[in-house]
């Protein structure tokens, strides 16, 4: 199989002196579907941000498609890693629909009918067609999740990577969202401490704890080592909230 | 479904001038704006303020959405017409006059503005070549307005909940000075996080949206009309002064 992620001995410290990565070594190859888990501060959201370049660090290698996550590579990589972030406040910057799941296509160069083919054809996919003049303001969170996912679409990435995509949602809001990726082709990582979901999306479950990788292996053989899951506070139930008979 | 937003309210009403192209619009009412401000003489500015209402008129923006938004414009004139009124160099003439055309001018920016969707206006704004970082900082005002007022309404509910209540002493301006301050780091971290989404998806300091606008004959003289109707206001001016 096709490496499309390999990231060799990757530390990252934050400016303040906090080490948020400690000497990851990772290899995704084409097509799967990696979930992140990891408790809250474990390091997730900035492992993310080294996938498409918008942390680099001296420290370790990413390489992404074969090539090095490095300043002359970005543009490329920005194009094939595409990233959703958690708060969809966020990832929705622009006055309408249209105008944010167009922006993406329109850096890239794409031709105007081009841009207007992706963005019809995203928000299909995400089943929000019809809400292409409205203004992020107006719409659900569940519906926001979705365009901001479309945002994303409409760049054709090879890569999708997702922070969190089912926080804040109610479980129908959920599963959908689910649903959704589950349906979308190309290599995902999807990172969260929603074991529920992560188990519905991935094949493959990685576990990041302290900025290391605890764990790496069938998403099977992780949620049923309750064990482990326990070691690193991401047990489903606790025995301390057991009910008393 | 959430009513628009206050600004947006009556952009999707149908007139000559919702209809109009954006940048004509936008450029022939400034024109507008500016020849009323000029205007040194009291009639001819009343002149100016039936120009503005009746663009109100053709508009179709009920008088009393305007009314209600000219409360605050009013309280800024009226405390400055009894002052000007008052002073040896003034007069009640001199107030009228700028009384009247302040009046005029804020009362043009509802069929200049209120026309059209405020994303629109952006979008005008970044064609007629206005520089894109004050277009981009206009645009994420008003995107951002509404996440920042839900977030300060977020935090005074928890204060309220916790038996906060606003007086007036130091307590309160002390909680209401920090709650400001925490509104400005939550905001620093939001403006960090929506920069890596923009680079994240190829930004390179511009904003780049496909054009929308076509100009057409009809939009010309409609500019082309009413920027004659500003010169000769102020034409006028000249010759009877």
């Amino acid at each position: 199989m096709e490496m499309v992620i390999s990231i060799t001995d990757l530390s990252y410290t934050y400016h303040d002196g906090t080490p948020a990565l400690k000497g990851i070594s990772l290899n995704i190859s084409r097509g799967e579907s990696v979930g992140v888990i990891g408790p809250n501060g474990a390091g997730k959201t900035t492992l993310l941000l080294h996938l498409n370049g918008i942390l680099t660090s001296k420290n370790g290698m990413v390489k992404i498609l074969g090539k090095e996550a490095s300043k002359e590579n970005l543009k490329g990589i920005r194009r094939e890693v595409g990233l959703v972030f958690q708060d969809p406040d966020d990832q929705l910057f622009m006055p309408t629909v249209f105008d944010d799941v167009a922006f993406g296509p329109i850096n890239t160069g794409c031709s105007e009918e081009e841009v207007r083919d992706r963005v019809a054809q995203a928000l299909k996919w995400v089943g929000m067609e019809d809400r292409e003049q409205r203004s992020p303001q107006h719409l659900s969170i569940g519906e926001k999740k979705r365009i901001a996912i479309a945002t994303i679409l409409s760049m054709r990435p090879e890569i999708l990577v997702i922070d969190e995509p089912t926080a804040n949602l109610d479980p129908r809001a959920k599963w959908e969202l689910v649903k959704l990726v589950k349906g979308l082709p190309m290599t995902k990582i999807v990172a969260s401490h929603d074991l529920e979901m992560v188990a519905a999306l991935c094949e493959r479950t990685i576990i990041l704890d302290e900025g290391k990788i605890a764990a790496d292996d069938a998403t099977l053989n992780i949620m049923s080592n309750i064990d482990l899951l326990e070691r690193h506070g991401l047990a489903p139930a606790s025995p301390i909230i057991e009910h008393q008979a | 479904m959430k009513h628009h937003p206050e600004i947006d309210k009556y952009a999707g009403l149908s007139s000559p001038i919702h209809n109009w192209d954006p940048r004509a619009k936008l450029i022939a009412i400034l024109c507008l704006i500016v020849a009323i401000v000029l205007i040194p003489d009291l009639e001819i500015a009343l002149i100016g303020l039936a120009i503005a209402l009746t663009l109100v008129l053709i508009s179709r923006i009920p008088p009393s959405f305007i009314l209600k938004h000219m409360i605050w414009v009013t309280m800024f004139v009226a405390p400055l017409f009894v002052i000007i009124s008052l002073t040896p160099s003034g007069g009640i003439e001199h107030a009228s006059l700028i009384a009247v055309k302040a009046l005029s001018a804020v009362i043009l920016i509802f069929p200049m503005i209120g026309t059209m969707r405020f994303d629109t206006t952006v979008k005008a704004l970044e064609r007629l070549k206005i520089p894109s970082k004050l277009v981009q900082m206009i645009m994420f005002t008003y995107r951002y307005i509404f996440v920042f007022t839900r977030e300060v309404q977020r935090m005074s509910t928890s204060l309220t909940s916790r038996g906060f209540r606003k007086r007036t002493n130091i307590y309160t301006l002390s909680i209401t000075g920090k709650l400001i301050g925490m509104l400005f780091v939550r905001s620093l971290d939001r403006s960090e996080r929506v920069f890596n989404a923009m680079v994240s998806r190829g930004y390179d300091g511009n904003l780049k949206t496909l054009v929308e606008f076509d100009m057409r004959k009809l939009d010309m003289v409609k500019a082309a009309g009413l920027i004659a109707v500003a010169v000769a206001l102020d034409v006028v001016c000249l010759t009877v002064v």
